[in-house]
């Protein structure tokens, strides 16, 4: 047969507008492009001139479903440009508010996202009649992560609370004890994502070695924050040169602008987290990564939704662990106040879907630069390259029945978030 | 008894971070009851199954309008729909990426960002508020919205019913979760002139108001600037904090009072006539036709 285009018009099930162009000549594939169709926002433009305040909240809305780690990010990038050490409670907070947010989203991708094109739906609400039990666990998995986050940022989304210094209000210790032991209850549910998934044969045809990368966690437990960056290249580096590993460029067939490591495409995510980091994970998300992991995992990006699903056991398993201490504090710590009214900081923090970074630089209590670079941007190159060997190989085999949703589930285990990737780049005064 | 067909909705999100169609998805004790109440026949951010020609009872938009293919969607929408309802700050206002709107330096930000790269996906322009294009019957604030607000939308809109929203500021809400004033401990708190229906959260939280629902209907505005200067906040502050999420509202609204110079054409780039003719421009295209009272959505 002979083809001379795949036009995916409109990616579903992701977050944001984009879609696929695979061009063929002569019976070889010519061009694959990740379109980003979403419009522009420039909301880094509007960032400057205004209060650090502002900016948190502003930036916090780049996007739903990482508003977390937008919000965790600005606050540690101010936080080092106006020189605000934060005492240990609020790091504990901070920590919560973050599981909170990864098992919301991981849940989100991995039941109702994901696992519909596995079974053969075309959505999670299409499943219910012959997998009901599965769709419930993970939406009462969501569910918590949705409520932890409501419980830490005052919302479920672009929750005001966390704020520079501290956090306006805590929750007791009679609400921080529930939540310890709804998650405690929740893991079976969670481990029934994983165990889906390990069943289920994962499609070999985009196979490509890859490069990773994540934040190395300050301490030697798995984690998602700290100041460094490791690479699977086996080097390391500060966050704050975060340049030197992103080098964006604009693309014409994308509002998103686009990053490569060294001249390669790379990918951020559960995956690069797990590769780079999984002989880390404690408790029974160990287990299961033990069980799970193979060589595939290094090349294939289908395994992100296994990652996904093990870091949410994982994620179930540190709420109580954070509660335990913070319940421990008998004292609400004040709001830290800046110490200086001038400074530049760049900050990381995983956000469900990969390293996020945020820098920003003030003079006179005022943001006179912002600079964000989002995972979604990040890994858009190594998706196309995925989309590309995938086509590729399905052309070469003659296997062009379902190509679309062949190279769409590419793209959605990725867990794209287009809003994100969009708006997002540096920008010095108006 | 003969069955009562159920009302045909559509979900569809523009330029925005997606978080009002989110606060529906996360509805998970309501989401399995909402898509058997209702035939959803396109909701992208969740099902693959969508049926993008169909005529639609209600569709929920969320987002502003950025680029001139957002623009032609918008008014597909339109013509195949009974009841638009915009949902969210950013299809109500044209949310905080509309905070500039009026200063004429679109353009100028754009090629910050993105330099000289000639775009093939999209004609980009400044973002504007559904209503500032189409016919919108109802907005619901928020940023994003609140899912109490959006059932009770949906639920009176199922049944052929009209919608009545919050009317009152948070301000009200605040007082009765019997807050301290924060506006009377010396803090920038927009409580007095922002639409209520959050439930007062970051008051409750000991945190101002940062107007995130936009403007309520019945603002005072003139007051809060005049008791924040009282209390030494500078002009600016107040305008910036009241311009974050306020968007096109503040524009029309409040332009003499925040120094907004309305004979800018509020930054449309690609579109030659001004702000005001738009509503003209409108008339003539075939969405408009439809509906007779083409601005009634616009003065919320």
């Amino acid at each position: 047969m002979s083809l001379n285009r795949i036009k995916i018009e409109s990616l579903a099930r992701v977050e944001g507008h984009g879609g696929i162009t695979v061009e063929f000549k002569g019976g070889k594939l010519s061009n694959v492009t990740v379109d980003i169709h979403e419009g522009p926002r420039l909301l880094e433009t509007i960032a400057v001139g205004r209060i650090p305040s502002e900016v948190v909240s502003l930036t916090c809305r780049i996007c739903a479903i990482c508003t977390i780690s937008h919000r965790y990010a600005a606050l540690r990038a101010m936080e080092k440009a106006l020189e605000i050490e934060i005492p240990p409670k609020v790091h504990l907070m901070r920590e919560l508010m973050h599981c909170g947010e990864m098992i919301e989203s991981n849940a989100l991708h991995v039941f109702l996202l994901a696992l519909p094109d596995y079974l053969g739906y075309p959505s999670a609400v299409h499943m219910v009649p012959d997998h009901a039990e599965d769709v419930q666990a993970g939406l009462r998995v969501k569910k918590f992560g949705v409520k932890l986050m409501e419980l830490t940022s005052a919302r479920p989304i672009h929750g005001e609370n966390p704020v520079i210094g501290g956090f306006g209000k805590y929750p007791s210790k009679a609400e921080l004890l529930r939540f310890k032991y709804e998650a405690e209850s929740l893991i079976p549910d969670a481990e029934r994502g994983v165990e889906i998934l390990r069943n289920l044969r994962q499609p070999t045809y985009m196979e490509e070695g890859m490069t990773f990368m994540c934040i190395k966690p300050e301490h030697d437990r798995y984690g998602w924050v700290g100041d460094r960056i490791l690479v699977s290249t086996g080097e390391e580096f500060n966050a704050w040169d975060y340049r030197k590993l992103t080098n964006e460029r604009v693309v014409p067939h994308s509002m998103a602008k686009r990053s490569r490591f060294q001249d390669k495409p790379y990918f951020v995510g559960a995956l690069a987290r797990f590769n780079l980091l999984g002989e880390r994970l404690d408790g029974a998300a160990g287990e299961h990564f033990r069980r799970c992991y193979n060589l595939s995992w290094i090349r294939n990006p289908m395994y992100n939704n296994v990652a996904q699903a093990i870091e949410t056991v994982w994620a179930l398993e540190e709420v109580p662990r954070i509660v335990d201490k913070l319940v421990a504090y008998e004292e609400d710590p004040e709001i830290v106040a800046p110490s200086r009214d001038r400074g530049a900081g760049s900050a990381a923090v995983e956000a469900p879907r990969g390293t996020l970074y945020h820098h920003y630089e003030v003079a006179d209590g005022k943001v006179i630069r912002a600079d964000i670079v989002t995972p979604t941007a990040q890994f858009l190159d190594m998706m196309e390259q995925h989309i590309r060997v995938a086509a590729e190989n399905l052309l070469k085999e003659g296997d062009t029945e379902d190509v679309e949703l062949k190279l769409e589930m590419i793209a959605r285990a990725y867990d794209p978030c287009i809003s994100c990737a969009t708006h997002l780049v540096k920008v010095r005064g108006i | 008894m003969a069955e009562i067909p159920k009302p045909k909705v559509g979900f569809y999100g523009f330029t925005g971070c997606a978080g009002d169609l989110l606060t529906i998805l996360h509805c998970e004790d309501e989401l399995l009851d909402i898509f058997n109440a209702v035939d959803i026949r396109s909701f992208l951010m969740a099902s693959s199954d969508v049926h993008d020609d169909e005529e639609l009872d209600i569709a929920f938009v969320e987002g502003s309008i950025t680029t001139d293919h957002q623009l032609e969607s918008l008014k597909g929408i339109r013509k195949r729909s009974k009841v638009l309802v915009a949902i969210g700050s950013c299809a109500c206002f044209g949310g905080p990426q509309a905070a500039r709107l009026g200063c004429g330096d679109w353009e100028k930000r754009f090629k910050k960002v993105y330099g000289e790269v000639k775009h093939t996906v999209a004609e980009p322009r400044e973002s504007h508020p559904l209503d500032e294009y189409v016919k919108v019957d109802y907005c619901i604030p928020g940023c994003p919205i609140d899912k109490h607000q959006f059932f009770f939308a949906l639920t009176r809109l199922a049944k052929g019913m009209p919608v009545e929203l919050t009317t009152f500021p948070v301000c009200a809400e605040c007082k009765w979760n019997e807050n301290e004033c924060l506006l009377l401990k010396g803090e920038l708190c927009l409580g007095p002139v922002t639409a209520g229906g959050c439930n007062s959260r970051c008051p409750n939280h000991n945190l101002p108001c940062v107007g995130c629902w936009g403007p309520t209907s019945e603002a005072n505005v003139a007051s809060e600037i005049n008791l924040l200067k009282e209390r030494n906040f500078s002009a600016e502050e107040i305008v910036n904090k009241l311009r974050l999420f306020g968007g096109a509202a503040m524009v029309r609204r409040f332009a003499d009072l925040l120094g907004i110079k309305t004979e800018e054409p509020a930054g449309k780039p690609r579109q030659k006539k001004a702000r005001k003719p738009v509503a003209a421009g409108k008339a003539k295209k075939k969405t408009a036709s439809k509906s007779p009272k083409a601005k009634s959505g616009k003065k919320r």
